[in-house]
């Protein structure tokens, strides 16, 4: 270990010490610090610090640790994000009004459906970022009312069709056509589901 | 050293095991699982102070299904955190527990039981980073992840060990947060028995490899 951190480049060594006085600092801010959403945040940060310091201490293939080190930092920062606005009781029920021009009644059917017909054309995760691009703009002419459940649904099915595909590349990779189709189609739904949950995104209507 | 080897299950260059040792964490983890599959939530008792009356609370339907799966989910990650050959994956189901006892307690409508949980949060989203960092640091100094190849060569750095241990300690901190007692007096008992059994099965698992490397 020693060793190790004598062999390092001098930039390296500068940047440790910048990335730990940034986690001093934060930790500082944690002791003082009291309000709820702010620790939140603080503690948010103290995680991209600790990921800088493995991204400067790391070879390149442990900083593939930094990927999933920010999916469970972000998977980690939504769900106690959420539980603390049920907490608070800060959860949005109101409806929301929509933007009521005739536009908005006639053009989003059209074009969403030829954007999404040329999206699943497409598969894979270009044709699911166009076909969601249609989803969007279809749901921005929609009220907020409907039922987006069965998108979420959708999308939790593709992954599981994505990961099938994964197994069949490994365990009959004579298959890889199948695969390579399965997996192609599941991440378009993927995709597609997430950029359509853009269209309902409608701020707190006040 | 690799003690008496039960089974391997190979997986590309990923070979799963199980010794005697976590076989045994395994059948604990099964039962476990199985019991949250097969048994409806409890109903509490609440003794009204001072008097001889007392109130049944019923768990609501949909929070009993959501705790169920999170609970089952939970106890797979856990096996899968057990059966593992590879420090890569560990520190994921290790973070995926994290996550998941999070939600097994977040979908009770209990002020003090969010706010337990919430606190609990906080030091599971602190723990992710030495837990990734420790595996970094051993990925940085031996060029590999693998536990049977580590068990070979030896040569994991100290410090890369503790920050692994300080990680695991962050992520099954729930039983252990008895402080703030509420998080395990949610209702939903079969399910909340599950934060129990996985942080218990992950610190025995984290030994065994800190033994093993």
């Amino acid at each position: 270990m020693i060793e190790f951190f004598a062999e390092m480049d001098i930039i390296y060594k500068i940047g440790l010490a910048v990335a730990f006085i940034a986690i001093i600092v934060a930790f500082s801010a944690i002791v003082r610090q009291k309000d709820e959403i702010h620790l939140l945040i603080i503690i948010d940060l103290i995680e991209i610090t600790g990921l800088v310091v493995i991204a400067l201490l790391a070879t390149d293939l442990a900083e593939a640790l930094i990927l999933p080190g920010l999916v469970v930092g972000v998977a980690e920062i939504m769900a106690v994000s959420e539980l603390w606005l049920v907490k608070e009781g800060l959860q949005n029920v109101r409806p929301v009004r929509r933007l009521d021009i005739e536009v908005l009644h006639t053009a989003p059917p059209i074009i969403g459906a030829l954007l999404t017909a040329y999206g699943i054309f497409l598969t894979g995760f270009t044709g699911g970022l166009i076909a969601g691009l249609g989803l969007a703009l279809f749901f921005l002419g929609k009220a907020t009312t409907e039922n987006f459940l069965s998108s979420e649904t959708a999308s939790g099915y593709a992954w599981v069709l994505w990961v099938l595909a994964f197994l069949i590349f490994i365990f009959f990779p004579s298959q890889w056509f199948l695969a390579l189709m399965a997996a192609a189609v599941g991440i378009m739904i993927k995709v597609m589901a997430k950029i359509a949950l853009v269209g309902t995104m409608r701020g707190d209507g006040s | 050293m690799m003690e008496s080897i039960l089974v391997t299950i190979p997986f590309g260059d990923m070979i799963h095991y199980l010794s005697g040792y976590t076989g045994v964490l395994f059948g604990f983890a099964a039962v476990f699982v199985l019991l949250a599959v097969i048994s409806l939530p409890e109903k509490p008792v609440e003794i009204v102070f001072g008097t001889d009356g007392y109130s049944l609370k019923e768990t609501p339907v949909d929070l009993a299904k959501f705790q169920r799966f999170m609970a089952i989910a939970c106890g797979i990650a856990t096996i899968g955190a057990i059966v593992t050959g590879d420090i890569f994956n560990f520190t994921l189901f290790a973070a995926f527990i994290g996550v998941l006892n999070i939600g097994i307690v977040a979908a009770v409508k209990n002020k003090h039981v969010l706010s337990a949980a919430f606190s609990y949060g906080l030091v599971v989203m602190m723990g992710t980073v030495p837990l990734f960092a420790g595996a970094a640091i051993i990925a940085a100094t031996t060029g590999t992840l693998s536990i049977w190849e580590l068990a070979a060569a030896g040569g994991v750095p100290v410090i890369a060990k503790l920050l692994l241990l300080i990680g695991v300690l962050g992520e099954g901190m729930a039983p252990f947060y008895i402080g703030k007692a509420e998080i395990t007096r949610a209702s939903g008992a079969p399910y909340i028995l599950m934060i129990h059994v996985s942080s218990l099965l992950l610190f025995l698992r984290v030994v065994e490899i800190l033994l093993t490397v």
